[in-house]
């Protein structure tokens, strides 16, 4: 095959495995300080998507066209709007559920994941159905031989890039950062070291749920298009990809994210009828994987005490 | 105390046996209550019946009539039981010749034993299973598809269907056996999501068009053929009714039998806390398969005649959001709790069919009842009592 | 007379990063005695426990039980070599019945086979009753309070009795060796006392039994314990009857810390 198609084909991969990697991230954090899954994770990256999607609505209707504005309305009021959807789910849901078995937060979370998607199905205009969602990044090309680079897939495997970076940047040479690890060590210590457990609890569910917010966006420009399911399977992936990795660990999650993205490539072009059996193709090798290394590529968290 | 004779019969007064009576009554209203649900039609009466309902339930619980039920049903069971099998009959009988009717009961059944299946898997052995639906559709596949190609006698049709069932889902459990519950959630939700794209991709198990099962036949006697018994008509429904009630009779009777036994003792010892019951000789993976493997055999044999009663299968009708209705119904019942699955079956599948305008919000609706009940009480609404191996015998 | 150790451990090393557990740790527990295991927090007694039973690996080192190698065995094959424990965190599900934690214990002798279980009711009928009597007698030695209970959900009970209720859990099946892991952990005095005659009291139904104490309480060591072992971050820093190890001055350094 030609060099254009790998490169494809790779630019695909690389697309993904951001998206995965960005949802993936967030299940760590939630899992690295509160021992919890939280499965609506992929439905709030929906939610985001759409929130993205009635904001271009509501100002293209009020008169704006600029891109230049549109687009970063949207990103903001995604990310804002997700933030505080993460944080009243760790206030109502989460929190509450501390003391009860950790069966109860994962199914209430995958209930919550589950009234979410039904409500934007329901209650969003027309939600049953596909949207299209807006280009809204220059659409230009840059040939490379055999090989058009997209400038608005660029820029967003930058954006995405950024975003890491600067997750890790937070969670690593900041004090907020700190409290956010030391918490996902040891809840105990932490709380007699001064910090709000409860508050950095509220932080991280935001964090994770902006993520998955930017995550959505991407996702809405890079189809052109988003629907109330999108999530679920997403959601599926990531926290795959977060076992993967090793749940509570941000390293590990971003690894995982972008090995699923290549183990779904591989399929794809590896298999007869490629396209519709790489999601198994990848799942086969990853529980598989699980069956040999069932800690993950960096170890899980171990929070029992015999 | 003085050095007691072991053999003696230990010096206890014994208390009275609970009456049968407040069991009999509650099975009289519920039955009178159900025939008056199913029969009307008008919405607002619906809504009033159901309304009327809760306040009475209520009611019951704050004056305290619920306790003495609950007794007379824990210590009278095999009576309460039998009776409990002639107010099915009788409902069906005053329905004799409505179909509607009688396919929604048939369906109450039917999935009263694949939640009784689900209760093995995730309420004693603690294995979560969101896959439910697709192990149903399997067995409602392997009816269509033997049905159509094959002369294998229907009702080893339905055996096939759950071994079938069983055999895939230990397939997709062993190599995670050894991992944290989470995994095996994960397994299912995405056996769950991919097994519904394989079915439509695949043309030849029907696309997502589905295909046709041929009716059940037995004998020579076709279920899909009215019935006329002296002057008396009944709809067909009423063959697969007989079966589904014996069905569900076995499962239930398999079930409290499996949890008032040192299996039952050894799944809950295994869920609650897998280290200490391995330090007493408990091997884990052992009972985790042993419960998915006979969970899934329900499941499967329940959707192998579901597929037969209803005549078509197709994947649309056994998806992940399907799953997610089963495990509703589990936990609104009271996980554990085989009544419990009982009851709370009746009221998830009958309630959205009856009230037509909720039906499009079923699933919202029972996503967001479960929260409230795992938030407020999680231990449903028959919550599992303390294991008493043999239904009144006391100390 | 010298009689083989019931229990011996060589050389036993267990990590955990670069925290040294258990260093190089041997012990003889001989058939018969009770052996009390004593350190200050953190220096290895749970860790032992752990190890034997299988529950952690082992880095370095063997251990033979009656005769037999059970280096690196599952807590499963422990358990029917004839070793049981209890837990330093009362570890009980709360909410099953009384009868039915003590059962989990006596899991060798009851039939797991599905058809026993399912189909044959009689004589699971039978083996309900024998196992019902054992449990009731037993807990007539801890807490004849309770023998009327059992079908009471141990979530019900004061912290006091669960303790009691996991001992009897750790010996309705008879085992060779007891493995008490800080049993009297929340009792007074009295309340010790009393739990320590009550296993007195079962040890001389069965004198085969075998008993590995972790206790903080002096008193108590010293009045019921053979011999001891000390510990001191995974190390053995003494062993020897109760009165010469209180004497030892590293025994007093590792509690007291160094004396000016």
């Amino acid at each position: 095959m030609d060099a254009g198609l790998i490169a494809q084909y790779v630019m695909n991969g690389l697309m993904l495995g951001m998206m995965y990697a960005l949802v993936a991230v967030g299940f760590t954090l939630f899992f690295g300080v509160l021992d919890v899954i939280k499965f609506s994770h992929g439905d709030v990256l929906t939610v985001g998507a759409f929130t993205a999607l009635a904001t271009f609505v509501g100002l293209s209707a009020a008169g704006i066209r600029s891109d230049l504005l549109l687009l970063p309305a949207m990103l903001v009021a995604a990310i804002a709007a997700m933030a505080a959807l993460g944080m009243l789910i760790a206030r109502c849901l989460v929190l509450p559920l501390r003391s009860a078995p950790a069966l109860n937060t994962l199914l209430v979370t995958l209930m919550l994941g589950t009234a979410l998607r039904e409500a934007v199905r329901l209650f969003y205009p027309q939600g049953a159905n596909p949207k299209p969602f807006p280009a809204l990044l220059p659409a230009a090309s840059i040939p490379l031989g055999q090989f058009n680079l997209r400038l608005d897939n660029s820029i967003m495997l930058a954006a995405g890039v950024g975003v890491i970076v600067g997750l890790q940047l937070l969670l690593n040479r900041t004090r907020l950062g700190l409290a956010i690890r030391a918490v996902a060590q040891d809840e105990e210590t932490a709380r007699t070291m001064g910090i709000n457990f409860n508050a950095i609890v509220l932080v991280t569910f935001a964090i994770g749920s902006a993520l998955a917010a930017f995550a959505g966006l991407m996702n809405g420009l890079y189809y052109n298009e988003i629907n109330f399911g999108m999530g679920l399977l997403l959601g599926v992936i990531g926290f795959t990809a977060a076992i993967i990795g090793g749940l509570g660990s941000v390293y590990g999650a971003i690894l995982g994210g972008f090995l699923f993205a290549a183990l779904q490539t591989i399929g794809a072009v590896a298999l007869p009828f490629g396209s519709a059996y790489k999601d198994v193709f990848a799942f086969a090798v990853v529980i598989v994987f699980m069956a040999w290394r069932p800690t993950g590529l960096i170890q899980e968290k171990i929070s029992e005490r015999v | 105390m003085a050095e007691a004779d072991p053999q003696a019969a230990p010096r206890v007064a014994p208390k009275p046996r609970a009456s049968l009576w407040p069991g009999v009554a509650a099975l009289v209203v519920a039955t009178a209550y159900l025939i008056t649900l199913l029969a009307v039609e008008r919405q607002q009466l619906i809504m009033g019946l159901l309304a009327l309902a809760i306040v009475a339930f209520v009611a019951a619980s704050w004056l305290g009539l619920l306790a003495p039920v609950i007794r007379s049903f824990a210590q009278r069971e095999r009576a309460l039981g039998a009776l409990a099998i002639l107010a099915v009959l009788a409902v069906a009988g005053y329905f004799r010749e409505d179909h509607f009717v009688l396919l929604l009961l048939v369906t109450v059944l039917l999935y009263t034993v694949a939640c009784l299946g689900l209760n093995i898997q995730f309420g004693y052995a603690g294995v979560l299973n969101f896959a439910g639906a697709s192990f149903f559709g399997i067995g409602a596949y392997t009816s269509a598809v033997l049905n159509a190609h094959t002369v294998v006698p229907h009702l080893v049709v339905l055996l096939v269907g759950g071994l079938l069932a069983a055999l895939i889902g230990s397939l997709l459990l062993l190599p995670v056996l050894r991992t944290r519950g989470h995994y095996a959630a994960l397994v299912t939700i995405a056996f769950a999501l991919l097994l519904k794209t394989f079915l439509e991709v695949n043309d030849v198990l029907g696309g997502p068009q589905g295909l046709q099962v041929r009716g059940m036949q037995v004998l020579g006697w076709s279920f899909n053929d009215n019935i006329s018994i002296g002057g008396i008509e009944l709809s067909f429904y009423m063959s697969y009714l007989a079966l589904s009630m014996l069905l569900l009779v076995g499962a239930f009777i398999l079930v409290l039998r499996l949890e008032r036994s040192w299996i039952g003792l050894n799944l809950d010892a295994m869920r609650l806390d897998e280290t200490a019951a391995s330090c007493f000789g408990l091997n884990p993976a052992r009972w985790k398969i042993t419960a998915f493997t006979l969970g899934n055999f329900l499941i499967g044999i329940a959707g192998a005649l579901f597929g037969m009663v209803g005549g078509f299968v197709a994947p649309n009708n056994y998806t992940f959001a399907d799953s997610l209705i089963l495990v509703s119904i589990l936990l609104l019942g009271g996980i554990g709790s085989p009544w419990g699955v009982a009851v709370a079956t009746v009221i998830v599948v009958v309630v959205p069919e009856k009230l037509q305008t909720i039906q499009e919000y079923r699933f919202l609706l029972y996503a967001l009842l479960v929260i409230v009940v795992l938030l407020f009480r999680p231990e449903g609404l028959l919550p599992r009592p303390v294991r008493r191996y043999f239904p009144g015998w006391r100390q | 007379m010298t009689k083989t150790p019931l229990l011996q451990a060589r050389g036993l090393t267990k990590r955990f990063g670069g925290v040294v557990a258990l260093g190089d740790f041997n012990v003889d527990v001989h058939p018969g005695e009770i052996l009390g295991l004593i350190g200050p927090n953190g220096s290895g007694k749970t860790t032992f426990f752990n190890v034997v039973t299988g529950i952690y690996g082992i880095d370095a080192g063997k251990i033979a039980f009656d005769g037999a190698d059970i280096t690196g065995a599952s807590p499963q094959a422990v358990y029917h070599a004839g070793i049981a424990r209890t837990f330093q965190r009362s570890r009980l599900s709360l909410p099953l019945s009384i009868f039915d934690n003590i059962m989990i214990g006596n899991h060798k002798r009851l039939d797991q086979g599905l058809w026993f279980n399912l189909m044959r009711r009689k004589a699971f009928r039978r083996q309900f009753d024998e196992s019902y009597r054992a449990s009731r007698a037993l807990v007539e030695v801890f807490e004849p309070r309770l023998a009327d209970k059992l079908f009471e959900p141990v979530g019900n009970l004061p912290m006091i009795d669960r303790r009691r209720i996991e001992i009897c859990r750790a010996l309705i099946n008879e085992p060779k060796l007891l493995l008490l892991d800080e049993p009297s952990a929340g009792m007074t005095h009295d309340e010790t006392s009393e739990l320590m005659n009550d296993i007195l009291q079962v040890r001389d139904k069965h004198n085969r039994l075998t008993i590995v104490l972790v206790e903080h309480e002096m008193g108590v060591i010293e009045r019921i314990t053979d011999r001891c072992v000390v510990l001191n971050f995974g190390r053995k820093i003494a062993e020897g009857r109760y009165r010469e190890v209180a004497a030892d001055r590293q025994v007093q350094e590792a509690y007291l810390g160094a004396a000016a």
